[in-house]
């Protein structure tokens, strides 16, 4: 993996798990805040509903003070009345009920007889001291106020028309009214009581007022923001909600769970409620009559999708803010990266060409840092190699300009052996032939003193024809001019047989046997001139070293695409040390059972050139004082048959 | 003085080996003719009219036919045709000629090869098998 990837994963592995770090953090605290910001709001909606509901009940209490205080209203209550003062009276309220906008507005007796009626069919003679407001101003002769249920006998004959509002929601036969009662007090006495309400089954003025007021009547995705109702029982009378077809969802229900915390335990209850099709973060409050009794519900709710996208703006931004700021810190941090990472790519890159060879290039990096001082220390090192490359170099041409003159050299040396072998060649004849002549007894009678001397001539002369032979042979492979021509032999007839014959006089001079146990169709695929050269050295090795009386053995046997052959002598053999370098040029066995015996130190070297050439081996196995072999193998036997 | 055996021309540039060989083969009875260039040889042998003949291959000094060349020369000739050859030689290896190369009447129409150097007995013996061949 490259630096500056690693960097950036690094960095990115930190900012990631930073981000959401932070970003849980504020989610959470976004969230927290929101829920308890909404849940501190809804509840002062709802006391604002409260303050606006009691408000309007207060609004009622005062406008029954004042006519409370009217004379037309006190004479009407006179024991001495006729009928004629309750009707004016009665005219004169129901213009006053009708301005209120209320519903009911009655005169009753102190006892709570009902003594007029503003309301069609103005029915009165009925009791409604049980009323909870007005059993309290009978009690304690004061203003009273409230939210009161009334039944269906009493709607019956509380005017016409409520009984219809009332059944067409829910169908539920009875109502629920906000109201006052006050004293009507004569000379201190109390002499009537003035009484008035509002129904709210049905009604919309008031949850409307309490939605303009607390929410300005807003509108948010086409939902309004707040909504208000006011509940009966479980059951939504009054409200601002509206179903699905757009009406206000009046006659519909709360939900178990509300309607058992609300209604039968008195608690307020806040949280999420799914109203209709949307939800509202919501609260009911518990609406009692004067007794204290549970009669109904005050609900306000907020949409709750405003806060959800509140929240989730909140969120975004916040989330924006950190990773922007984040895209800022990693930009720094990758273009300073870069700053570092660069040069050191630069420096990895020259190293790479560095390993390669090229040793000319130089790093481009201008820096007073660390990286710069890298930089310059490379390049020096560089600069320190290329000029021991070109010292290398120059040694090396020496050194081949030397070693070409030394070839030169040892061709010019081994043409000049060669050459003057050669010449060595004529002169060396006739000596033999004039010795053997003489030697020999062709030219009279021999002494034994003569011969002896004459042995030891003939001996000279044979170590003489030895190193000619060799030193051509050694001319020949210095020169290059080796090079096997194989062809199919047979080994016998055509390599072992001639040289035998060139050996016979020495193997019955030396009263040697040589036990032939080659096959008698053994054909190998060599270069017979070259193999005659082989068996001529060892087998002139075997006869010079080898044990007076002994015996020579040739074994060979063909396996598989290989020849192994040997030649085996019985004698003084070889001792280890000395057989490593049996077959280097130029060495000779230091033994003293050799001394007098002379070699060019050449035979076995020019044997090993012949069969390496021939892609064979060539080694010996001895046993000190015993015997030795001289073995070797020829491969590609089988090439005979193609090449043939 | 041994019986007479027969006659031989001897041709070699070498003065000293013609000695030695015309010195060994009178020994044993032989009446023996030399000459030291290959052209003389021929002549010689023309003259002579020998029994055998032995040549060398290369032949020192001036430009000239060589021992090959003279063979076959002799093998044309009407005189000397049925006159056998040995072939002496030291330089086998030098000319790459390999060791097999067996008498040949075209290219190279002799009775025998010698290598040098070569001891009287072999010498001898090769003489007095090709004579023997002869009949």
């Amino acid at each position: 993996m490259k630096l500056q990837t690693k960097f950036n994963l690094g960095i990115v592995v930190v900012f990631v798990v930073l981000a959401a770090s932070i970003g849980a953090l504020s989610i959470h605290y976004v969230n927290t805040n929101t829920i308890r910001e909404a849940k501190d709001r809804v509840s002062i909606y709802t006391r604002a509903a409260w303050e606006i509901h009691d408000g309007k009940i207060a609004q009622i209490e005062a406008a029954l003070e004042v006519l409370a205080r009217t004379q037309t209203v006190k004479e009407a209550l006179q024991p001495s009345g006729d009928g004629r003062e309750l009707l004016q009276v009665r005219e004169e309220l129901e213009r006053v009920r009708q301005e209120q906008e209320m519903d009911v507005l009655n005169l009753l007796a102190p006892d709570g007889t009902v003594l007029l009626r503003t309301r069609y069919p103005y029915a009165t003679g009925d009791n409604l001291a049980d009323d909870p407001i007005v059993q309290q101003v009978i009690a304690e002769q004061e203003n009273s106020t409230g939210n009161i249920i009334l039944s269906r006998d009493r709607l019956d004959v509380a005017g016409e028309g409520l009984m219809e509002r009332v059944l067409a929601i829910g169908q539920v036969p009875q109502g629920m009214f906000a109201g006052a009662a006050v004293p009507v007090v004569q000379d201190g006495e109390m002499v009537g009581i003035l009484q008035m309400g509002t129904l709210l089954n049905g009604a919309v003025e008031e949850v409307d007022r309490i939605r303009d007021a607390v929410f300005a009547n807003e509108t948010y995705n086409g939902k309004p923001v707040g909504t208000a109702t006011i509940f009966m029982g479980d059951l939504r009378i009054s409200t601002n909600v509206l179903d699905n077809q757009g009406r206000r969802a009046v006659g519909t229900r709360v939900s178990d769970e509300v309607a058992e915390q609300v209604l039968e335990d008195g608690e307020p209850w806040t949280g999420r409620a799914y109203v209709v099709d949307t939800w509202y973060l919501s609260q009911y409050d518990p609406i009692r009559d004067p007794n204290g009794d549970i009669i109904g519900m005050l609900y306000v709710g907020e949409l709750e999708q405003r806060y959800l996208d509140l929240r989730r703006q909140a969120v975004v931004m916040f989330l924006s803010v950190v990773l922007g700021g984040m895209l800022v810190a990693f930009l720094t941090f990758y273009f300073l990266t870069r700053g570092v990472v660069r040069p050191i790519r630069k420096l990895s890159h020259a190293t790479h060409l560095l390993s390669e060879g090229e040793l000319a290039y130089r790093v481009d990096v201008e820096r007073s840092d660390e990286l710069g001082e890298l930089a310059s220390s490379f390049n020096k090192m560089a600069e320190r190699l290329g000029e021991q490359r070109r010292e290398i170099e120059q040694n090396q041409r020496r050194l081949k300009e030397l070693n070409d003159e030394l070839r030169t050299t040892n061709r010019n040396y081994m043409e000049m052996l060669g050459f003057v072998s050669h010449e060595l060649k004529n002169p060396l004849s006739s000596a033999m032939m004039s010795l053997h002549t003489v030697k020999d007894g062709y030219l009279g009678e021999v002494t034994d003193a003569q011969e002896k001397s004459l042995d030891s001539v003939a001996r000279s002369l044979d170590y003489f024809q030895e190193m000619i032979k060799n030193y051509l042979d050694l001319s020949r492979l210095e020169k290059g001019e080796l090079e096997a021509h194989r062809q199919s032999v047979h080994l016998r007839s055509q390599v072992v047989e001639p040289v035998l014959e060139g050996l016979s006089k020495s193997l019955e001079e030396r009263n040697m046997e040589v036990v032939d146990n080659l096959p008698d169709d053994l054909e190998v695929y060599a270069d017979s001139d070259l193999l005659r050269v082989v068996y001529d050295n060892l087998l002139s090795n075997a006869i010079k070293y080898g044990d007076e009386g002994g015996i020579v053995e040739l074994d060979g046997h063909l396996e598989d695409d290989r020849v192994t052959l040997s030649v085996y002598n019985e004698g003084q053999g070889i001792p280890p040390e000395q057989m490593p370098r049996l077959f280097k040029k130029f060495s000779r066995l230091d033994s003293p059972e050799h001394a007098k015996e002379k070699g060019t130190g050449l035979g076995l070297f020019i044997c090993r050139e012949i069969i390496e050439e021939h892609g064979g081996r060539i080694w010996a196995d001895s046993e000190e004082g015993e015997w030795v072999r001289f073995s070797f193998t020829l491969p590609d036997q089988s090439r005979r048959s193609n090449n043939a | 003085m041994p019986e007479k055996k027969g006659t031989i021309v001897v041709v070699d540039d070498d003065v000293q080996l013609v000695e030695s060989v015309t010195t060994l083969l009178e020994s044993v009875g032989y009446e023996v003719f030399s000459a030291y260039r290959a052209e003389k040889g021929f002549d010689l042998a023309k003259e002579k009219q020998p029994d055998l003949i032995l040549l060398d291959v290369m032949f020192a000094g001036p430009p000239g036919p060589d021992g090959f060349e003279i063979s076959r020369r002799m093998n044309k000739d009407e005189v000397l045709k049925d006159t056998p050859v040995i072939m002496l030689s030291g330089v086998k290896k030098v000319l790459e000629l390999g060791y097999d190369v067996t008498p040949d009447d075209d290219f190279m129409p002799v009775e025998a090869f010698i290598d040098k150097p070569v001891k009287p007995e072999k010498l001898l013996t090769t003489i007095d098998e090709v004579l023997e061949a002869q009949g």
